[in-house]
């Protein structure tokens, strides 16, 4: 029994990884610029598809791939904020809207270019860190866990130690206050929107080749993402990682001793339970909410 | 590089082999030609399952055609398909139904089947045209008009389950997981019969996962948690069935997998190894199989049709591939020996004596007791193996035998799943 608590909570760390790195980008634009991005799953599914463009059918080194992938994805945010959202921004619907019209475009744009099936990657090391018979990490799993606290950290230092960091948050905090500090909406909406986009990205090209790949993946990282953000309190990004660990756990741990129907009823529990007690989520502010 | 399917590819190849397929049909066929409806995905998730069966269509009506065509009483007529992207999405099914009938007059209609049929039903009960059903779990008292000739998911799983208790009587304990859907819960009550009728003990109850799951690593955890000498993957689409596998793999499982399909299984090996897909048990065989050869079979030049198709489409070939062309060979015999192509007299030439003549085998209409009635062909069904890296077909074992032994275990599951035809909404 130790053994499979051991290995179900080593589950839970790689799937706590990966669900924040996308939910921290989706807060991070929500909080700045105030915009529900319902493309965020899709821009995971792009970073995927990167890693299939460059690693799978190039035979770039995976690395080089999923940097890339970072770029590539960060770089559509801004497509996006300039396309989408500035032109929008008085309108609070606008950018959800605009949002759900571009996650149809970025699907079959997908279709296109890599047809309707499953894409396969081949696997990056096949190693495994073998802890006991029945305790094991798959290294291509650790390669997300580090990657994730790299990055979330790296976030971390950004947000808290730089100005662009400060800009961000106070804009994120009160947008006209900042702006009368002399602080560019425009500036912190686009640094903004390359960060949550490049985390999504990242996020997809760092499983690439564990998950199936195909044009539709994005509908349940997104369902997923936005159950940990309102649980985390909408605009939090501390509630975001919290909320993506305790979600990846309770999933994780709930799939595994009983059965992964319960665990979605579960977990979409837990929202409701949050949402009944603390309306505003376990970090979030009236405010943002 | 890989070979990728895009839309663009689609049309080039689909104008290309539709105008390949007429052209033998001016030399060798002057009658007007018979239109037979594709109503099936196309695009979207579940094009998997549609798509590669429109690709050997295809092929089956250029070699048709090239042979002189359909001989109806009236003469020679050539054949063509004409497709409808359905989508997988009800109304739409409905809408090209309507489009394939009353506009392109068509004189018979392959589906997939599942989801879209109910949007279907009614044009086919007002028109009494004659459809095909890859999902024999739309049949019921009601559907009098639909056939399911090629395959009758999920009972032929019965027959790995019943291979395998032979070949290898140690392995004593199994479990099993499946997407919580349409597909996945019949075969689920099937693999629960075939392996209670073997003898194996189920270690765990059935362990179900949403759809939309995307992380295997929780539910292989829990499926080997108790070391089952059986790993079964139930009816699970490719998109499961290769990163289970490739947890299994990872977790260190060493026992046997038995699973309905393993579509792209070369993937699953790149991912995994040579030595951990050694023994891999399911139901559907490479057709460049030479037990594929053997007297029994009524699908011409199956090898010859694989590399053709493999030659068209690289690297596309999946359980469906060979499935809409065998019910074509099926529906050409019957419209032969009617001499007509009306949807009525085909359907009553077709189940004229009970038998039918299927891909693997002679066959039986067959289907009261579990879809209320008796319009699924039902016969041998081959068990493959991956062997050295290859699917091989390690032998026929007949549904019907199975059934007669053991059918009040399946109706006993299938009843505790609600999945009779009585209890289907």
């Amino acid at each position: 029994m130790l053994d499979l608590l051991a290995q179900t909570g080593l589950n839970a760390v790689y799937a706590a990884s990966y669900i924040s790195l996308i939910a921290v980008g989706l807060v991070l634009i929500f909080g700045v610029m105030g915009v529900i991005n319902f493309a965020h799953g899709e821009l995971f599914m792009v970073g995927a598809y990167t890693v299939v463009a460059l690693y799978a059918d190039r035979h770039l080194p995976f690395l080089v791939a999923v940097a890339a992938g970072l770029v590539f994805v960060g770089l559509l945010g801004l497509v996006m904020e300039r396309a989408l959202f500035r032109p929008l921004r008085d309108n609070p619907l606008g950018g959800l809207v605009a949002s759900i019209g571009f996650l149809m475009i970025l699907q079959a744009v997908a279709v296109l270019g890599f047809g309707v099936r499953m894409v396969h990657v081949p696997p990056v090391t096949q190693e495994v860190i073998v802890f006991s018979d029945r305790i094991r990490l798959p290294v291509a799993r650790l390669y997300v866990i580090v990657a994730a606290v790299v990055l979330l950290s790296g976030l971390w230092f950004f947000l808290k130690r730089t100005r662009f960091g400060w800009a961000l948050r106070a804009s994120a905090q009160d947008p006209e206050a900042a702006a009368l500090q002399g602080i560019s909406i425009n500036q912190t909406a686009r640094i903004a929107m390359f960060i949550g986009a490049a985390l999504a990205g990242v996020a997809g090209a760092l499983t690439a080749p564990l998950v199936s790949i195909n044009p539709h993946m994005g509908h349940s990282v997104i369902v997923t993402a936005f159950i940990v953000i309102i649980v985390g309190g909408v605009g939090s990004l501390e509630g975001a990682v919290i909320a993506s660990v305790v979600y990846a756990f309770v999933h994780t741990f709930v799939t595994t001793l009983y059965d992964g129907v319960i665990a979605d009823i579960v977990g979409l529990s837990l929202m409701l339970l949050v949402l009944i007690i603390k309306p505003t989520g376990l970090f979030g502010s009236a405010d943002r909410a | 590089m890989k070979f990728r399917f895009t839309r663009r590819t689609f049309l080039k190849s689909s104008a290309v082999a539709a105008a390949s397929a007429g052209l033998p049909r001016l030399a060798m066929a002057e009658g007007s030609p018979i239109k037979i409806g594709f109503l099936a995905p196309l695009t979207g998730p579940v094009a998997a399952w549609g798509k590669p069966g429109l690709d050997g269509c295809l092929i089956w009506a250029e070699r048709v055609n090239a042979a002189g065509g359909i001989t109806l009483s009236d003469g020679a007529h050539p054949v063509e398909f004409v497709a409808y992207d359905e989508e997988y999405d009800p109304a739409k099914a409905r809408t090209g139904a309507t489009k394939l009938i009353r506009e392109d007059g068509v004189s018979f209609i392959m589906m997939l089947g599942g989801d879209p049929w109910p949007g279907v039903q009614p044009v086919a009960d007002k028109t009494g045209m004659l459809f095909s059903t890859l999902l024999p779990s739309d049949l019921s008292p009601d559907t009098t008009t639909l056939i399911a000739p090629a395959e009758v998911h999920p009972i032929y799983n019965v027959t790995g389950v019943e291979w395998l208790a032979e070949t290898r009587p140690e392995l004593k304990t199994a479990v099993i997981c499946a997407q919580d859907d349409a597909l996945g819960l019949p075969s689920i009550a099937t693999y629960l019969a075939a392996f209670e009728a073997a003898g194996i003990e189920m270690q765990d109850e059935p362990l179900l996962f949403d759809p939309a799951t995307t992380d295997f690593a929780p539910v292989v955890t829990r499926l080997i948690s108790k070391s089952p000498d059986i790993v079964c993957l139930d009816t699970c689409y490719s998109d499961y069935v290769h990163p289970i596998c490739e947890q299994l793999f990872q977790q260190g499982y060493k026992g046997q997998i038995i699973s309905c399909t393993a579509d792209f299984y070369d993937q699953i090996i790149a991912k995994t190894s040579k030595e951990f897909m050694e023994g891999f048990v399911f139901q559907f065989p490479d057709f460049d199989d030479p037990a594929l050869n053997a007297e029994q079979i009524n699908f011409p030049d199956p090898n010859g049709f694989y590399a053709e198709f493999n030659k068209r489409h690289p690297g596309q070939w999946g359980a469906v591939s060979w499935e809409y062309a065998a019910i074509m060979d099926l529906w050409k015999a019957a419209a032969e020996k009617a001499g007509s192509a009306e949807p009525d007299a085909v359907a009553a030439a077709m189940k004229a004596d009970g038998t039918g003549k299927h891909a693997f085998g002679a066959a039986n209409w067959w289907g009261t007791e579990l879809f209320g009635i008796d319009n699924a062909l039902v016969g041998d069904w081959p068990v493959v193996v991956i062997e050295d890296g290859k699917a091989r077909i390690k032998g026929f074992k007949s549904i019907p035998a199975w059934y007669d032994k053991h059918g009040d275990l399946l109706i006993k599951h299938m009843e505790a799943y609600g999945q009779m035809w009585n209890q289907r909404g």
